[in-house]
């Protein structure tokens, strides 16, 4: 049992566009980039440029007793959150289940943290901090948001963890452990983590991603949410386990893998993950012939939320075209392929 | 099962020091501890590699990989669930250090930072790309991923899985507990009276995870049988559970239910037990509701400190060696019983019994709880 099928009931988006499907709608319907920053490594003056959400689209949720000390990643879960939450209709309850997908977790307090080991000594770190570095910070703060006490995860992965999620979602309700559940996908951005990256020769210095074009790409923050409802929604969902990459030779191959597991699919649109990096000739087969999209270039790519923001506008899309099926290929750099099918 | 712990390599080892009531704990060596409290911690043993770029954690995962692969050369899993918290966030930390100077060797530190890699390494040495689903549910991980394994098992989706869990020991973890004043200068002492905290461990285990009739028809070893799972989530506190035990109660009790047992069937429970004040006023206070028949109980991280999402598994082969050999792994350095609750601490020294079902419990940051059941096969 491979491959397995529920239905989306509502769905939330966070990008540097705002919070809600209209306004990463409009920027990609627009061919709009996202709003870019600038941050700077104190110790060496390095600069990089990444796109952030602007505080302003998370700050009703900071409000929440459980949220004040958070940090943004645990905010743009909790905007993503209610919105798909209140878009379902669904009363979160003991059957309801959670599921948090990151990628790096709670970067600018774990670096805050340990920077106060190094600078002042371990006796000065904060005990206030340390807890929000633990990647599953965002979910309990979710859980006691919606008071779920319940099944809740935190999953960890590379870019393709966000349809890891949507799948380990479903594996909980064939199992029928819940009725509902809640997926979220998120990611923070913090200096290191833009440094890391351009380290890695993945990321653009002129602050654009062109998916399909080279250069490199954005890092964005953003988070998605869906929640997964076995028996009603405005879209069905059907996910596969995927496939481990082991290098990037290996990464055709997994994808291939993982789009067979999704059996003979005939979609209308391809949105892909494809973010200005080596990824994008290997998505670049997969969608030969057929209508693309490839969102990263108007959202950036937001690493462990990315593949579920794909998700959320593979549904918007098809809702928008009036189209019946989108694939959503998701290919991480060191870990994962993966894929969902979005039908309506 | 395969496992690595300050125990030793491979379950023999580890069954002979949980005998013998081993303390494994010794002062901290790999990172600067003059400014913390606590200077002590359970190391693995050094795992030697050709490949002098593999982290700790990688090291431990392929270790326990190949002692799965020995005991069980035809189990070829099909998915892999695996726990954990930090990942590789030692050499994280070596490129925080490193950030003043660019040297070729920080493109390894980051690729070994993320918490897949250790995973990948470990189904590398097996031959297998399957996916792998890596929880990081905090101090339960373990637990999560093996329960979470058993289930998609149970319900027809996957017939093997490879499931476990590893952490290393890392100095912003460490320098972690520490600030929250949760590590202890002392001895590890679970459920004392005068317990004052933890200390952290390290390690790696890996259970292979096979349907009842598919590991029959192909003649393989079956050590013992997964027969239920609970998880449950206290909102009470991002880092310390409700003082009631509610977390642990539901998740024991939806254990049970789970495997449609009575407290009073369960002869063993491997607690979470860190000796911390406030996590095992909470669990035994959960435990003495749900189990009236007065279960034994045993922490083992008394020997070997608390390996964090490594915890769950390390302490599911535990079980498994328990329920296998005949014996109640002992709490060691235990001195006075809590007058806040009432358990049957197998106090100090390992007990021979034999056992048909045993419970593990697994508790973490968050408010995430984690109870299995195993049971010897019939």
């Amino acid at each position: 049992m491979s491959k397995l099928t529920c239905f989306i009931a509502g769905a939330g988006i966070v990008t540097p566009h705002g919070s809600g499907i209209e306004s990463a709608s409009a920027a990609l319907e627009a061919g709009s980039a996202p709003p870019v920053s600038e941050v700077t490594n104190p110790e060496t003056g390095r600069r990089h440029l990444i796109a952030t959400v602007a505080p302003n689209f998370t700050a009703h949720i900071a409000r929440e007793p459980r949220l004040r000390r958070a940090s943004a990643i645990s905010l743009l879960a909790a905007t993503a959150a209610q919105a798909a939450v209140a878009a379902s209709g669904m009363t979160p309850n003991s059957r309801t289940a959670l599921v948090v997908g990151v990628s790096n977790g709670c970067a600018q307090y774990t670096r805050r943290f340990y920077e106060q080991i190094v600078k002042t000594g371990a006796n000065t770190a904060s005990p206030l901090l340390f807890p929000e570095t633990v990647h599953n910070a965002p979910a309990s703060h979710l859980a006691a948001m919606l008071k779920l006490d319940g099944a809740t995860y935190t999953l960890i992965g590379d870019a393709s963890i966000g349809v890891q999620a949507l799948h380990f979602g479903n594996q909980i309700l064939a199992m029928g452990d819940a009725d509902h559940v809640l997926v979220v996908a998120t990611e923070e951005l913090d200096w290191i983590l833009a440094e890391g990256h351009q380290l890695w020769r993945l990321t653009s210095r002129t602050g654009k991603c062109t998916p399909h074009a080279g250069g490199g790409t954005l890092l964005a923050e953003g988070a998605a949410a869906v929640v997964l409802s076995r028996s009603d929604g405005f879209a069905r969902i059907t996910t596969v386990p995927g496939h481990s990459i082991m290098n990037r030779r290996s990464a055709p191959h997994a994808l291939d893998a993982s789009l067979s597991q999704l059996g003979s699919a005939q979609p209308d649109w391809i949105v892909d993950g494809a973010n200005g990096t080596w990824l994008d000739a290997v998505f670049a087969e997969c969608s030969r012939g057929r209508k693309r999209l490839s969102p990263k270039a108007g959202i950036g790519e937001a690493l462990g939320a990315s593949a579920l923001q794909q998700v959320v506008i593979a549904a918007d899309v098809l809702r928008r075209t009036n189209s019946a099926q989108a694939l959503v290929p998701t290919l991480g750099w060191n870990q994962q392929a993966g894929a969902a099918l979005v039908e309506i | 099962m395969g496992v690595v712990s300050p125990l030793g390599i491979g379950c023999r080892e580890a069954a002979w020091a949980l005998r013998e009531g081993r303390d494994c704990i010794a002062p901290v060596t790999m990172f600067d501890v003059s400014k913390c409290r606590s200077k002590t911690a359970g190391h693995a043993p050094y795992l030697p590699s050709d490949d002098t770029r593999l982290h700790p954690a990688s090291r431990m995962m392929i270790s326990a990989a190949l002692e799965t692969r020995a005991g069980d050369p035809g189990f070829v899993p099909e998915a892999a669930v695996i726990g954990t918290t930090s990942g590789g966030m030692s050499d994280g930390e070596h490129y925080f250090r490193s950030q003043k100077t660019r040297h070729r060797s920080q493109a390894a530190m980051l690729g070994n930072y993320p918490a897949q890699r250790p995973v990948l390494d470990a189904l590398r040495a097996l031959g297998s790309a399957v996916p792998a689903q890596i929880i990081a549910n905090a101090c339960a991980s373990g637990s999560n991923a093996i329960g979470h394994a058993f289930r998609l098992i149970r319900a027809g989706i996957h017939d093997r899985v490879l499931a476990g869990g590893y952490d290393a020991l890392c100095e912003l973890v460490f320098v972690g507990f520490d600030s929250l004043q949760a590590a202890t200068t002392d001895k590890v002492r679970p459920f004392d009276r005068h317990r004052s905290g933890l200390v952290l461990g390290e390690g790696a285990a890996l259970l292979t995870l096979e349907e009842m009739e598919s590991a029959r028809r192909r003649g393989a070893p079956i050590l013992a049988e997964i027969t239920g799972y609970g998880i449950s989530t206290d909102n009470h506190h991002l880092t310390q559970p409700h003082p009631s035990g509610i977390g642990p109660e539901m998740a024991m009790t939806r254990a049970l239910a789970d495997a449609q047992r009575e407290p009073h069937e369960i002869g063993y429970i491997n607690a979470h037990g860190t000796a911390t004040v406030f996590n095992d006023s909470s669990e035994g206070v959960a435990i003495a509701k749900v189990f009236c028949s007065r279960v034994p109980v045993s922490s083992t991280k008394g020997m070997m400190g608390h390996s964090l999402g490594a915890a769950g598994a390390i302490e599911a082969v535990f079980c498994v060696l328990a329920l296998n050999e005949g014996f109640l792994p002992p709490n060691i350095n235990y001195r006075e019983p809590d007058p806040a609750f009432d358990l049957n601490i197998v106090a100090n020294t390992a007990r021979d019994t034999e056992l048909r079902a045993v419970l593990s419990n697994s508790f973490g940051f968050g408010g995430t709880n984690a109870s299995i059941i195993l049971e010897a096969v019939r």
